[in-house]
C-alpha cells in the first residue's frame, strides 16, 4: 500500500526533471564506466586467449622439459596421442657479428625448430617467404630469421652472415611475427629462429645449458585435454614435466591479464567511492531543497516508510539511469577505441560486448549507489512536520538509527566480499577496502576539525582586520556542510593519486636508483667446467673488474617435499612455478649468513642435504629435517634441510633458493654462471675479450635488463595512471558538485556584503582563500594516507626499502588547491554579478 | 458542555536554538469544544503558532498534555501522529507549502491517497470545484496565485472531511479581496462539515468572526482582553 503511495508520489517529483542530479549521475556513471571499460578489456583479451588459444601455444597441448630432450620413453607416449608432434627449444644467446671494428654483439632469445613448426598459425617473415626455405639457407650456410630490432643493432641485411656460438648462419629475413609468441614468457632479448639440427656444431645446446625444450602436440579434434594431461602427468610424474594446452594457451599472459585486471578494477573500485562522496552530496543537497515537501507531506499524514520508499524509489530511478549510462560508457569505448587498443596489445583480442564485466560492474555501481544514498536518505526520517513553522533546529543526530547504520554495514561487507569473489585477491581487496574505508573516515575527522578550527580562528585576535580570511574561515565553519563533502572528494581522489605516486616512485628508484651501484656489470651464464679456470684468470687480470662472483649452475624442479607432492604442502607458492636454479658448495661461502643450522662439513658424502633460503622457506612452512626431492635433468634428488641461510634477491647479485652439498649433485652435467663487477667504460672491452674467447657462453648486460624491465614497469605504471585520473577526473566532478551546490549560499551572502559595503575583490578574495585552505587541508590528509599506503605497499608487497617521494607529495597538495580553487571560482560569477536587491527580496 | 475536541493542560515548549534553550510557552491550559471556532490573537512571537503546532501535534509538548480526540498527542510518536493527522486533522498555512511538483489536484489528492481512498482523484476534483478552482485542476503552484494557492491549501485540508481544521494566519500573505474570500470559504468549510476550527490572526475583524478568542502575550494566555470586556 505505502509503496504503491511512495511511487505514485515519486513518479510526480520526478517530473521536475533530473535538475541537480547532473553530477549524482556523472559520478556514477564515471565508476561504473571505468570498472566496465577495465573489465571488457580483460574479457576481450580473456577472449582471444581463448579463441586463439592452440595458435599462441604452437599446437593442442605443449610438453615442456628444461634442460634436456624428451626421452624415449616420453617421445613414444606423445606420439601415440596425436597426429603430429613438433620439438622447439629455447634458450638465450649471443648473435655475434664480424664488423670492422671488430665483432659486434647482440643478445637473443634462440627458438631452435623441427621441420614441423609451426604446427599452428603462421610465422610471418620480411621478404615473405616460407620458413622452410629461410631456414634452408644457402651457401652451405644454414639460415636464420631474426627479428628486425636485432638485425637492426647488429647492422644485419638479408644475406649477411652472423654467428650462434661457433656456428655460422646466413640470415634469410626478418621476423615480422611468430604465432607462439604470447606463450614464450619474458624474454631478455629479441628473437632469432634457427633449425635444431643446424646448432649440432655450434657447441651451444652443450651437458648443461640452459635451455628449454617444447613438444608441441597436434590431437585428434575431440582428444580429452583434462585427461591426457593428468596421463602425462601420472606417467611421468617426477620428470620435470610442464604440461600446458590449449584450454589456457598462454597462461603467463593470462594470469598478468587476471591480476592485472583485478588491480585495475580495485583502482576503479576506489574512482566508484570518490564518486560515492558526490553522489552522497548529491543526494543530500537534492533532500535538503526538499525539506518543505517532506514537512508538508508528514503534516499531511505521511508516515517515515512512505517518505523514505517515495525518496528511495527516485534515487533508485536515477542509479539505474546512472549505471546504464555507465554500461553503455564502459562498453562502448573499448568497442570504439579497439583498434588503438589492439595495435598495443602484444596479444590478441577479440572486441564485443562481453555481459559478465558488465554485470560485475553494475553489481559494484547498485551497491556503492546504496551504501552512500542510504545515510542521506535516513535523514528524512529526522525531517518534522514543525519545519514548515520555523527554520528546521535540525535534530542534531550524527548518525542515522541502527536499522540503516546495520544495512550499511551488511551492503559493505557484500560489496567487499564481492570484490574478493571476481579479484580473486583477497588480501589485496581486503587492503583496498580497508584503506578506503580508513581514509574516509580520516578525511570525515579531518573535515570535522578544519571546520572546528575555521570556528575557532574566526575568533582570534589575529584575524580581526582580514575580512576576507575571517569570511572564509567562518564560511567553511559554518552550518553548511559544503567543506565536509570538497574535503572528503577531494581528499579521497588525491589519496588514490599520492599512493600511486609513492609506490611508482619507489619502484623506479628501487630498479633505477638503488641496483646500479651495487649490482654486477654482467651476468654470463653457460660457462663450461673446463672454461671456468681462464675466464677467471682473464678477469682477474683486467684492473677495472673489482669483483668476480661464480657459482656452478643447475635448473631443479622441487616435486616432493616430505614424501607430498609439493604443490600440496606449499600451495602456489613462486618458487615451485617451474625450474628453480641450483648450486653446490662444500664450503659455507663468506658472504653467507644461517639464520638456522649448520653446514655440512667440507669433505661430507652422505646423504644428501639442503640448505635452502630463509625467508621463502618460512613462506612455504618448511621446517629443518624436512625432506625435499628436486627433479634434476629428470633425475630425482631426494635430501634433508640442513639449514636456512639469508638471500637477498634486490641486489641482482648470485642467488640461489637451493644449495647442495657437492657429492649430492655428483656426475650430473652443469655449467658456471658468474657476476663481473666493473667500472662502466671497461664493461664492452670484457665483453669483447670474453665473448670472443669463448663463444658460446651469454653474456646479459645487467643495466639492459635493468632497462627492460623498467620498461615493463612503466607499462604498468601507465595502466595504473589511467585508472586513478579516472578516479581524479570523478573527483573533480565531485569538487564541481560541491561549488555547484553551495552557489546559492555564496550568491546569498555576497548580496549581504555588498549591501554593507565589500567590494567584489574582497568577496572573490574570500572565496578563493576558502577554496585554497579547503584544497591544503584535503591535500595534506591525502599526503598522510598516501605515504601510509605507498609505505604499506613497498614494505609487505615489493618488499623493498621505502622513502617518500617529496615532489610527487607535494604535487598533490599543490593539485589539490588548484582543483578547489579552479571549482570554487567557476562558480563564484553569478554570486559576485547578481544584484543584492533581487536576491534579498527573493528572501524574503 | 460538551466534551473538549482539543485539550491542553499546563502545555510547556522550550526549544533547543543556537543562542541556547528558549521558553516559548509557558504553562498553557486550554480546551477547544467541538464544532466551536477559536481565534488564537497576540503580537509576534508570542507563541500563537507555536501553540496551534501543539495542537496539530507538529511539536511535541516538552512538559503537560494535549488530547486531540481524547488520544494524548504527547504520547505518540512521529508516525503515530502523522496517521492521527491523517485521519482527523487538516492544516493550513500562511505560506501555503504546496508541493511544487505536482499538481493542484495531485496536491489535493494527497491526503485522501495517503488515507487510502480509492476516489481520491474525484473527491480531490470535487473539492477543488467548491473552491472555484475546477479550471485550474492541472496548474502547478507556480502557474498560480498566490489567492489561487491559498485555497488549493484549503482544498486540500478541508478534502478529507477533519474534526479538526487548523490554521496559521491563512490570509497573512494574501490582500484584502483575497484574504476576504479565502476567509468565507474556510468558514464555510467548517460550516458544512461542522469541523472544529482553530485559526492564528492578527486580523481584528477575522477574530471577530470566531465563537472565542485566546490572547497569548510572552507564551502565556493573556485573560486581561477578556476581563476588560467583561467589564
Amino acid at each position: 500500500m505505502s509503496l504503491a503511495i511512495a511511487a505514485r508520489f515519486a513518479r510526480r517529483e520526478l517530473r521536475g526533471g533530473l535538475r541537480g542530479f547532473r553530477i549524482f549521475l556523472a559520478c556514477l556513471a564515471l565508476g561504473v564506466a571505468a570498472i566496465a571499460a577495465v573489465g571488457s578489456v580483460r574479457a576481450s583479451i580473456q577472449a582471444g586467449l581463448e579463441r586463439e588459444g592452440a595458435a599462441l601455444l604452437g599446437g593442442d597441448a605443449e610438453m615442456e622439459f628444461t634442460y634436456r630432450f624428451a626421452t624415449v620413453d616420453e617421445r613414444a607416449w606423445m606420439e601415440d596421442q596425436s597426429l603430429a608432434i613438433s620439438e622447439v627449444t629455447d634458450f638465450r644467446s649471443m648473435a655475434v657479428v664480424d664488423g670492422e671494428n671488430g665483432p659486434e654483439r647482440g643478445l637473443t632469445q634462440i627458438k631452435s625448430v623441427d621441420a614441423a613448426y609451426p604446427l599452428v598459425g603462421e610465422v610471418v617473415l620480411d621478404p615473405p617467404i616460407p620458413l622452410p626455405d629461410a631456414l634452408a639457407g644457402s651457401d652451405s650456410l644454414p639460415g636464420a630469421v631474426m627479428e628486425r630490432v636485432l638485425k637492426d643493432r647488429l647492422g644485419l641485411e638479408a644475406g649477411d652472415t652472423f654467428r650462434l656460438g661457433t656456428q655460422e648462419f646466413i640470415l634469410s629475413a626478418a621476423l615480422v611475427t611468430e604465432p607462439d609468441s604470447a606463450a614464450g614468457g619474458f624474454a631478455l632479448g629479441p628473437r632469432t629462429i634457427v633449425r635444431t639440427d643446424d646448432l649440432a656444431n655450434s657447441s651451444l645446446l652443450g651437458a648443461g645449458t640452459l635451455f628449454s625444450t617444447k613438444y608441441r602436440l597436434d590431437l585428434p579434434d575431440a582428444a580429452p585435454l583434462e585427461a591426457l594431461e593428468n596421463e602425462a602427468e601420472t606417467l611421468f610424474e617426477t620428470s620435470g614435466l610442464r604440461w600446458t594446452d590449449a584450454r589456457n594457451g598462454a597462461p603467463g599472459v593470462q594470469q598478468f591479464v587476471d591480476r592485472l585486471g583485478a588491480f585495475l578494477v580495485l583502482v576503479g573500485l576506489s574512482g566508484l567511492a570518490v564518486g560515492g562522496v558526490g553522489v552522497s552530496a548529491a543526494v543530500r543537497a537534492y533532500l535538503s531543497g526538499k525539506t518543505g515537501v517532506i514537512a508538508t507531506l508528514k503534516t499531511l499524514g505521511a508516515d517515515r516508510r512512505t517518505i523514505f520508499q517515495t525518496y528511495f524509489l527516485q534515487i533508485g530511478v536515477l542509479t539505474i539511469l546512472g549505471i546504464l549510462l555507465g554500461l553503455i560508457l564502459g562498453a562502448g569505448l573499448p568497442l570504439l577505441m579497439s583498434p588503438v587498443i589492439e595495435a598495443r596489445l602484444p596479444i590478441p583480442a577479440v572486441f564485443a560486448i562481453h555481459p559478465a564485466p558488465l554485470i560485475e560492474a553494475a553489481i559494484y555501481g547498485t551497491l556503492a549507489a546504496l551504501i552512500f544514498t542510504l545515510w542521506p536518505l535516513a535523514r528524512t526520517d529526522d525531517i518534522r512536520a514543525a519545519t514548515l513553522f520555523r527554520d528546521a533546529l535540525g535534530s542534531g543526530k550524527l548518525l542515522p538509527s541502527w536499522p540503516y547504520l546495520v544495512t550499511i554495514a551488511l551492503l559493505l561487507a557484500a560489496l567487499i566480499w564481492i570484490a574478493i569473489w571476481f579479484s580473486d585477491a583477497m588480501t589485496l581487496t581486503l587492503a583496498t577496502a580497508g584503506g578506503i574505508v580508513g581514509v574516509l573516515l580520516v578525511l570525515t575527522l579531518a573535515a570535522m576539525g578544519i571546520r572546528a578550527l575555521s570556528r575557532r580562528a574566526t575568533k582570534l585576535k589575529s584575524t580581526r582586520g582580514r575580512t576576507a580570511l575571517r569570511l572564509a574561515l567562518g564560511s567553511i565553519g559554518g552550518p553548511r556542510e559544503e567543506a565536509t563533502s570538497v574535503v572528503l572528494s577531494l581528499g579521497l581522489g588525491l589519496s588514490v593519486l599520492a599512493a600511486v605516486g609513492q609506490i611508482d616512485g619507489n619502484l623506479r628508484n628501487a630498479i633505477a636508483g638503488d641496483l646500479p651501484e651495487v649490482a654486477p656489470s654482467y651476468f654470463f651464464v653457460d660457462i663450461q667446467n673446463d672454461q671456468l679456470p681462464e675466464f677467471r684468470a682473464r678477469l682477474d687480470a683486467n684492473d677495472a673488474v673489482s669483483r668476480v662472483d661464480s657459482a656452478p649452475m643447475l635448473r631443479g624442479i622441487i616435486t616432493r617435499i616430505n614424501d607430498r607432492p609439493a604443490r600440496d604442502v606449499a600451495g602456489s607458492h613462486w618458487v615451485l612455478d617451474g625450474d628453480r636454479g641450483v648450486t653446490y658448495t662444500d664450503a659455507q661461502p663468506d658472504n653467507t649468513t644461517l639464520t638456522e643450522g649448520e653446514w655440512w662439513p667440507e669433505d661430507y658424502t652422505g646423504p644428501p642435504l639442503i640448505s635452502f633460503a630463509a625467508e621463502e622457506a618460512e613462506e612455504m612452512g618448511l621446517s629443518l629435517g624436512d625432506s625435499m626431492t628436486i627433479n634434476i635433468l629428470g633425475r630425482d634428488i631426494t635430501g634433508t634441510l640442513a639449514s636456512f641461510r639469508e638471500v637477498d634477491f634486490s641486489t641482482a647479485g648470485i642467488g640461489f633458493i637451493l644449495s647442495m652439498n657437492p657429492s649430492a649433485l655428483a656426475g650430473a652435467p652443469h655449467t658456471h654462471i658468474a657476476t663481473v663487477y666493473a667500472e662502466e667504460d671497461a664493461e664492452a672491452g670484457i665483453l669483447r675479450e670474453l665473448a670472443n674467447t669463448f663463444p658460446n657462453i651469454t653474456a646479459v648486460r645487467v643495466r639492459d635488463a635493468i632497462d627492460r624491465v623498467s620498461d615493463v614497469l612503466a607499462g604498468l605504471a601507465a595502466a595504473t595512471s589511467y585508472g586513478a585520473s579516472a578516479t581524479l577526473l570523478t573527483g573533480f566532478l565531485v569538487l564541481i558538485g560541491a561549488a555547484a551546490a553551495g552557489e546559492r549560499a555564496r550568491t546569498y551572502e555576497a548580496a549581504i556584503l555588498k549591501t554593507i559595503g565589500a567590494p567584489r575583490g574582497r568577496i572573490l578574495s574570500s572565496f578563493a582563500l576558502r577554496a585554497a585552505l579547503l584544497g591544503a587541508g584535503a591535500g595534506i590528509v591525502a599526503i598522510a594516507a598516501g605515504i601510509t599506503a605507498g609505505w604499506a605497499v613497498t614494505t609487505f608487497v615489493m618488499e623493498t626499502s621505502f622513502i617518500v617521494i617529496w615532489p610527487n607529495a607535494l604535487a598533490i597538495v599543490i593539485g589539490g588547491v588548484l582543483a578547489t580553487l579552479l571549482a570554487g571560482l567557476a562558480f563564484a560569477w553569478r554570486p559576485l554579478s547578481a544584484r543584492p536587491a533581487q536576491i534579498l527580496r527573493a528572501r524574503e | 458542555m460538551s466534551e473538549p475536541v482539543l485539550s491542553l493542560q499546563d502545555a510547556r515548549l522550550s526549544l533547543d536554538g543556537n543562542a541556547g534553550r528558549v521558553d516559548i510557552l509557558h504553562g498553557i491550559t486550554l480546551d477547544v469544544i467541538k464544532g466551536e471556532t477559536l481565534g488564537l490573537v497576540g503580537p509576534s512571537g508570542s507563541g500563537k503558532s507555536s501553540l496551534l503546532m501543539l495542537m496539530g501535534g507538529l511539536e511535541t509538548a516538552t512538559s503537560g498534555t494535549v488530547t486531540a480526540l481524547g488520544q494524548d498527542l504527547t504520547q505518540m510518536n512521529e508516525d503515530a501522529l502523522a496517521r492521527f493527522r491523517r485521519a482527523h486533522m487538516g492544516v493550513v498555512f500562511q505560506s501555503f507549502h504546496l508541493i511544487p511538483t505536482m499538481t493542484a489536484l495531485e496536491n489535493v489528492a494527497v491526503p485522501l491517497e495517503l488515507s487510502g481512498h480509492k476516489d481520491a482523484f474525484e473527491r480531490a476534483e470535487a473539492e477543488l470545484q467548491t473552491v472555484g478552482l475546477s479550471h485550474r485542476v492541472d496548474h502547478y503552484p507556480s502557474q498560480m496565485s498566490g489567492g489561487e494557492q491559498q485555497r488549493v491549501a484549503l482544498a486540500r485540508a478541508s478534502a478529507p472531511r477533519p474534526d479538526i481544521l487548523l490554521a496559521d494566519e491563512p490570509t497573512g500573505n494574501l490582500d484584502g479581496p483575497n484574504g476576504a474570500a479565502i476567509i468565507d470559504m474556510l468558514f464555510g468549510l467548517r460550516d458544512r462539515h461542522g469541523a472544529t476550527l482553530v485559526l492564528v490572526t492578527h486580523a481584528p475583524d477575522l477574530a471577530a468572526r470566531c465563537d472565542r478568542t485566546v490572547h497569548l502575550r510572552d507564551g502565556r494566555v493573556d485573560d486581561t482582553p477578556a476581563q476588560k470586556a467583561a467589564e
